[in-house]
């Protein structure tokens, strides 16, 4: 019953943080206790709702081929119809799952985490309201409800990463966050107009029939450019690269956000809307060849940069753009079952790292850097072991969550090509390097005497635990329970795991954490010398490839160069004939050159010029131009 | 003979009213401009005469040249300064609205050749006032109800403008 | 021929004169604020009158005058917006150094001249119309007495305006010569596409143009809507242009169908150089009532575009964006008027650290300025969608782009002022009230802007019904 009733009221779940995020922002702002007891309830009852559209999916049989769709008209008038839904299928119950799971858990942890605050309310509310578009994002029927929510989510995310908007950093990474999203969006409007221009629908359950019917009948052209400019979209979104550069930057924002937006939920709605999409991706190679690669190569890159950070957060966060390059990867070579399994994995595990850097944080007064930490084992017992199951779980060793997610991406990538998988298992070897150097830099090691480390209150000792039990049990649970004959795009195809592969990747993460402590961890290798050994390669790295310097120079050069062009012409030719005007003027009398008379006569002669041009035109070449205008087309 | 006199007539009054008009633009003493503008409406109730709209004609004499001009004679009156030398100076541009002014021109003449006119058979009214009453109350109700109202708005600005700046 | 079709323009003007009595009648030093609630009370009954005479289809006087929805769509508009101006603007002209009676007494005439406009069916009409609204204009831009930049913008603009209305009348003369009739049903029956008629329709157009503001027919706009009263730069924006709307649409879909072809091009480039001169001149500006200016420029530019489509759909679209710019139109200027209050200028750095001294109008203004430059899910995002989606449809790709394009790069201009509320200090400090009245007219046009544009079904559903009751097509 409950299940039937959850499944048809699955739109109560994205509206209940909703109305948690208005009641609280108009009339709660100002009690902390109100409204955190509030924003919890919600998505505790969001949560539960959730559970049971998963297990309705479960009992009804909803399948991929056969979602539950329940729409309403949000705009249905003469040419155009645009509906609002919810789009129920064993990918978007997923989804709710993570989503209403990992923001319950952050909220609960925030408690204690924001107590003191003086935005404390205001954060509660931000929160509800991200929760509450990230999940009308998951339920979206058609592309124009998916855009709406996409932008409110990045709304929601600058935000959040101006939360502290005191701090100038904070402004300058949330303002970075926005207009580094915004290219992508902009990409993915004209994708999306560009669809509806050609199939006039923009619904999900209509395209998946339509477009395998267009491409038997006029090929592939225009959406090979429809689906890379939606892909524009997730490559800002989802931190891949070139646009990447915002998401360091977003740790800026309080570490229970950065742990919900930044890495678990917001982010990997760029894999989300190309798995939603995957219907239009399917139908071209090409594109799912550079999906593939835009995906490895992130995943590549962003490990090397994060080998030499300093600041826990960032570390984590080229962390998360190397996983997240892992799921593109993943759909790129056309298994949304990995893809979908490694960003629930990752949700798990990475929200958990991220709740355990913020309880470091937390206990060592908001500093940052891992050089500076040490021997914190002894002081903050439960953070520690969070910490370890989370550096287990994404460095793949079993029967951690990430073995078994990672092993499935392996499998698919190396099925299709060898160069991608030798890239993949490289970035696991490094992944697993930079993790441990973090672990045994932070938690190992003497303790530093001016820290004073105190352990987590319990709103955050909870959360860690909760998550800490995802973590290690998320990969072999969904393993043995046949994850993939649920969440799959066509045939299912999901077998046992290849030992070979798995054996690999396990055997090369357990030399980079022995390498890990050969440097960091004993002290027998110092990594002071290996950085002046290989200095040219490490600060690269550190510089993280100077893509930031790139695209400010970019910027200082072009922007500046078009702004230099508007000031030219604004001084030699406005000025020119506002000053021309002037002198004009000035020659009439005292009295009219006060009433500037000047330019009176000047806005006759011009309006009587402007109509003698609009009169010629109508009257010569009117029929001509109607033509040409009109493109010819329709 | 009449077609002759009509023809004859009519391009001494064209001519009386464009000279006047052009007057009007170039001199360089408002109270000249003024009368020129007076005598060009004049040359226009004459073109109306000519079109036997005498209603029309006798209106445009009253209001414009009667009305209208004085009015703006003696606002200059009003506003007098020690000379009138150079009260209506030229604009900036005066070769620009030249060129602007012969084009418009030269297009509207262009227009003129180049449209196919119809031309009404029937005759004229002769009693103009009473069938232009007729009009005014029957089907142009509501714009000459408007135009009342207009007139209305029009007199409180002009007391709430005069008024208004008199004294701080 | 019955008279109660012109019940609500009778009762504006009847409520206008009434003004004018009960201002001779209150004492000389008596505030005259309860004038300006008499007028609000008026003009909200007026509105809810006209809710009821919904589908009516029917003209007075030979079809000189008609009342269909869509006359009552923008009758709406105005009462509206005049309605609103009235709240936010009590303040204002209880600032003023006299005449404060007289003030609404003509901007209610002004209003029953843009009903008139809405109404008009015939070219004579649409003229005395037009007058009744500019003429009244003229004087309420000069209103403010001791101000010299008000009165030159009063001057000027009845100087440049009665030279559009020569235009428009000398272009009327044009097509009645041509046509052998003013009455919009009979000159699309004699039309004929003779270059007299073109020429006539050119002048006709260029004289609304004028009132609408569109480029290169603009030079007026940016001086006198700094010069005049801040409650009547509101009116301009919104009444003075969306009424010449009103006008071309009817007139254009009546009148001048079978010349369809021929005003494509022009609107079309019109529209074109208008987005484009209005959006990169805003970015210039620096007195937010100059931007605004520009601003209202470039959204007419938008609404002309729906023009093009030339059906029903099209029309719906102007509509629907004429309500919306209205509504986000009344929460830009309520926060002008507020911070002219309090800063007593109205520059952009005025705007400073409003979010800490008011944080109602700071999101008003954000919301409204968002909502113009088409940012979901405010109101205009909507409108923008309508409109360029259906001209797009007619095959002009490339103006939908440009005004894609347009609008990101407007999204500059208002953020940047945004920017000034949120990120700067306040540099005065001392209390900042904001009037209940104010805050009123304030929250109804935020809740408008957001409900629009996440719900525009009943508002699209009603320009929808508008639209189809121009039933020539």
């Amino acid at each position: 019953m409950f299940n039937e009733y959850a499944l048809h009221h699955a739109w109560l779940i994205p509206l209940l943080p909703a109305i948690a995020f208005v009641v609280i922002g108009f009339f709660l702002r100002k009690s902390p206790v109100l409204s955190a007891f509030l924003a919890i309830t919600m998505s505790m009852v969001s949560f539960i709702l959730s559970l049971g559209v998963g297990y309705g999916v479960v009992v009804q049989h909803i399948t991929v081929e056969h979602p539950l769709i329940d729409k309403i008209p949000w705009v249905d008038i003469a040419g155009l119809s645009i509906n609002m839904g919810m789009y129920i299928d064993p990918v978007s119950a997923l989804m709710l799952f993570i989503v209403t799971l990992v923001s319950l858990l952050v909220q609960i942890y925030a408690v204690g985490y924001m107590k003191g605050d003086d935005g404390f309310g205001r954060f509660f509310a931000y929160l509800s309201l991200f929760a509450a578009t990230m999940l009308g994002l998951i339920i979206a029927v058609n592309f124009v409800q998916m855009f709406i929510f996409w932008e409110l989510v990045g709304l929601c995310s600058y935000l959040l990463i101006g939360y502290y908007f005191h701090k100038p950093s904070a402004c300058e990474a949330s303002k970075k966050a926005f207009m580094t999203t915004r290219i992508g969006d902009f990409g993915l409007l004209l994708g999306i107009l560009l669809l509806q221009i050609v199939f006039g629908t923009l619904d999900f359950a209509q395209l998946t029939i339509a477009i395998p019917e267009y491409v038997q009948q006029y090929g592939t052209g225009v959406l090979t450019v429809a689906a890379l400019l939606i892909f524009a979209g997730p490559i800002a979104k989802s931190g891949q690269f070139p646009l990447h550069v915002w998401l360091p930057d977003a740790m800026e924002g309080p570490t229970p956000v950065s742990a919900l937006i930044h890495a678990a939920t917001m982010v990997v709605a760029g894999v989300y809307l190309v798995v939603r999409v995957f219907f239009l991706y399917s139908m071209l190679p090409n594109v799912m060849l550079i999906i593939a690669w835009v995906g490895g190569f992130t995943a590549c890159f962003a490990a090397t940069i994060a080998i030499t950070q300093q600041d826990i957060k960032r570390i984590l966060a080229y962390s998360t753009i190397s996983q997240l390059g892992y799921m593109m990867l993943a759909l790129g070579v056309g298994s949304v079952t990995a893809s979908m399994f490694h960003l629930m994995t990752h949700a798990f595990f990475k929200a958990l790292m991220f709740l355990a850097a913020g309880s470091v944080m937390h206990g060592l007064h908001d500093k940052g850097n891992i050089f500076e930490m040490g021997g914190l084992r002894h002081k903050m017992p439960i953070t520690f072991a969070a910490m370890t199951i989370g550096v287990l779980a994404i460095s793949g060793i079993p029967p951690f969550a990430g073995f078994f997610s990672k092993d499935e991406i392996l499998l698919a990538v190396s099925e299709v090509s060898a160069p991608l998988y030798i890239i993949a298992v490289v970035t696991a070897f490094m992944t697993a390097f930079y993790m441990f150097r973090l672990l045994f830099l932070v938690f190992c090691g003497p303790e530093k005497p001016e820290n004073n480390p105190h352990e987590a209150p319990s709103t955050m000792k909870f959360s860690l635990i909760i998550l800490s039990i995802f973590a290690i049990i998320g990969g072999y649970i969904p393993h043995v329970y046949h994850f993939g004959e649920w969440i799959r795009f066509g045939d299912a195809s999901h077998e046992g795991l290849n030992w070979t592969i798995a054996a690999t990747s396990m055997v090369l993460s357990v030399l980079a954490m022995a390498l890990a402590w050969l440097i960091y961890g004993s002290g027998k290798v110092s990594p002071d010398r290996l950085a002046m050994r290989f200095s040219t390669l490490y600060n690269v790295s550190y510089h993280k490839y100077y893509i930031d310097e790139l695209y400010l120079w970019l910027n200082y050069t072009f922007v500046r160069g078009f702004g230099k062009i508007l000031y030219w012409l604004d001084l030699y030719i406005v000025d020119g004939i506002v000053n021309g005007l002037a002198k004009l003027t000035y020659r009439m009398g005292d009295e009219l050159r006060q009433w500037q008379t000047g330019y009176l006569q000047q806005y006759g002669l011009i309006l009587f010029g402007a109509i003698l041009i609009m009169v010629v035109w109508l009257v010569i070449t009117a029929p001509i131009s109607m033509a040409s205008l009109r493109g010819g087309a329709y | 003979m009449d077609d002759l006199v009509y023809t004859i007539a009519f391009y001494i009054l064209a001519a009386i009213t464009i000279a006047s008009a052009i007057g009007v633009v170039t001199k360089h003493n408002l109270v000249h401009s003024a009368l020129l503008m007076a005598l060009c409406f004049i040359g226009i109730s004459g073109l109306y005469v000519l079109l036997q709209a005498d209603f029309l004609a006798a209106v445009q004499i009253l209001v414009y040249s009667g009305a209208v001009a004085i009015l703006i004679v003696l606002g200059i009156m009003l506003t007098q300064r020690r000379s009138m030398e150079n009260t209506n100076p030229n604009s900036g541009w005066p070769r620009g609205a030249a060129v602007v002014c012969a084009l418009l021109f030269v297009v509207i003449l262009i227009v003129i050749a180049a449209t196919p006119w119809h031309y009404s058979s029937s005759m004229a009214a002769q009693d103009t006032p009473s069938v232009l009453a007729r009009l005014l109350f029957t089907d142009y109700m509501v714009a000459f109800e408007a135009a009342a109202v207009l007139l209305l708005a029009a007199m409180m600005g002009a007391i709430v403008l005069a008024k208004g700046g008199e004294e701080k | 021929m019955n008279i109660t079709l012109l019940t609500s323009e009778i009762a504006i003007i009847c409520l206008s004169l009434l003004i004018i009595i009960l201002d001779l009648l209150l004492p000389r030093f008596e505030t005259r604020r309860s004038l300006g609630y008499l007028a609000a009370a008026g003009v909200a009954g007026v509105f809810a009158y006209t809710c009821t005479q919904y589908g009516v289809s029917a003209t007075v006087y030979q079809g000189l005058f008609t009342l269909d929805s869509f006359a009552l769509f923008f009758k709406q508009i105005f009462l509206l917006a005049i309605l609103l101006t009235l709240l936010f603007s009590f303040d204002y002209v209880e600032g003023l150094a006299k005449y404060q009676g007289e003030f609404y007494a003509l901007l209610l005439l002004a209003v029953a001249g843009m009903m008139i406009m809405a109404s008009a069916n015939d070219l004579l009409t649409v003229f005395i119309g037009t007058e009744l609204m500019t003429v009244t204009f003229y004087i309420l831009v000069g209103y403010q007495f001791n101000s010299s930049k008000s009165s030159e913008a009063g001057m000027k603009y009845m100087i440049l305006g009665s030279v559009s209305s020569a235009v428009l009348l000398y272009g009327v003369s044009w097509v009645y010569g041509c046509t052998g009739s003013i009455v919009f049903e009979q000159i699309a029956k004699h039309a004929n596409t003779s270059l007299g008629m073109l020429f006539g329709f050119g002048l006709i157009v260029a004289g609304l143009f004028f009132k609408m503001a569109l480029i290169p027919f603009h030079m007026w706009a940016p001086e006198i809507y700094e010069g005049a009263p801040t409650p009547i730069t509101a009116m301009l924006s919104m009444g003075s242009k969306v009424a010449g709307l009103a006008v071309l649409l009817r007139m254009v879909f009546i009148a001048f169908v079978p010349m369809q072809a021929y005003w494509g091009g022009i609107v079309s480039i019109i529209a074109a150089i208008t987005m484009i001169g209005g959006t990169v001149i805003a970015m210039w500006q620096t007195n937010i009532k100059r931007m605004m200016a520009y601003s209202s420029i470039t959204q007419a530019g938008y609404m002309i575009v729906g023009l093009l489509s030339a059906d029903a759909s099209g029309i719906k679209s102007v509509l629907f964006y004429a309500m919306l710019y209205m509504f986000a139109n009344v929460g830009v200027f309520a926060t002008i008027i507020a911070v002219k209050k309090h800063h007593g200028s109205n520059e952009i750095k005025d705007f400073s650290g409003l979010a800490q001294q008011s944080p109602l109008l700071a999101v008003v203004m954000t919301v409204s300025l968002l909502s113009m430059a088409g940012i979901p899910p405010m109101a205009g995002f909507a409108g923008k969608l309508y409109v360029f989606s259906t001209v797009i449809e007619k095959g002009y790709l490339w103006l939908g782009l440009l005004g894609f394009v347009m609008s990101m790069i407007s999204v500059y201009y208002y953020l940047n002022v945004t920017k000034v509320i949120y990120m700067n200090e306040p540099c005065v400090q001392k209390e900042f009230i904001v009037s209940q009245p104010l805050r009123i007219a304030a929250l109804i046009s935020l809740l408008a802007t957001l409900w629009i544009g996440i719900y525009p079904g009943p508002l699209a559903e009603l320009a929808n019904t508008a639209a189809r009751s121009l039933s020539i097509l």
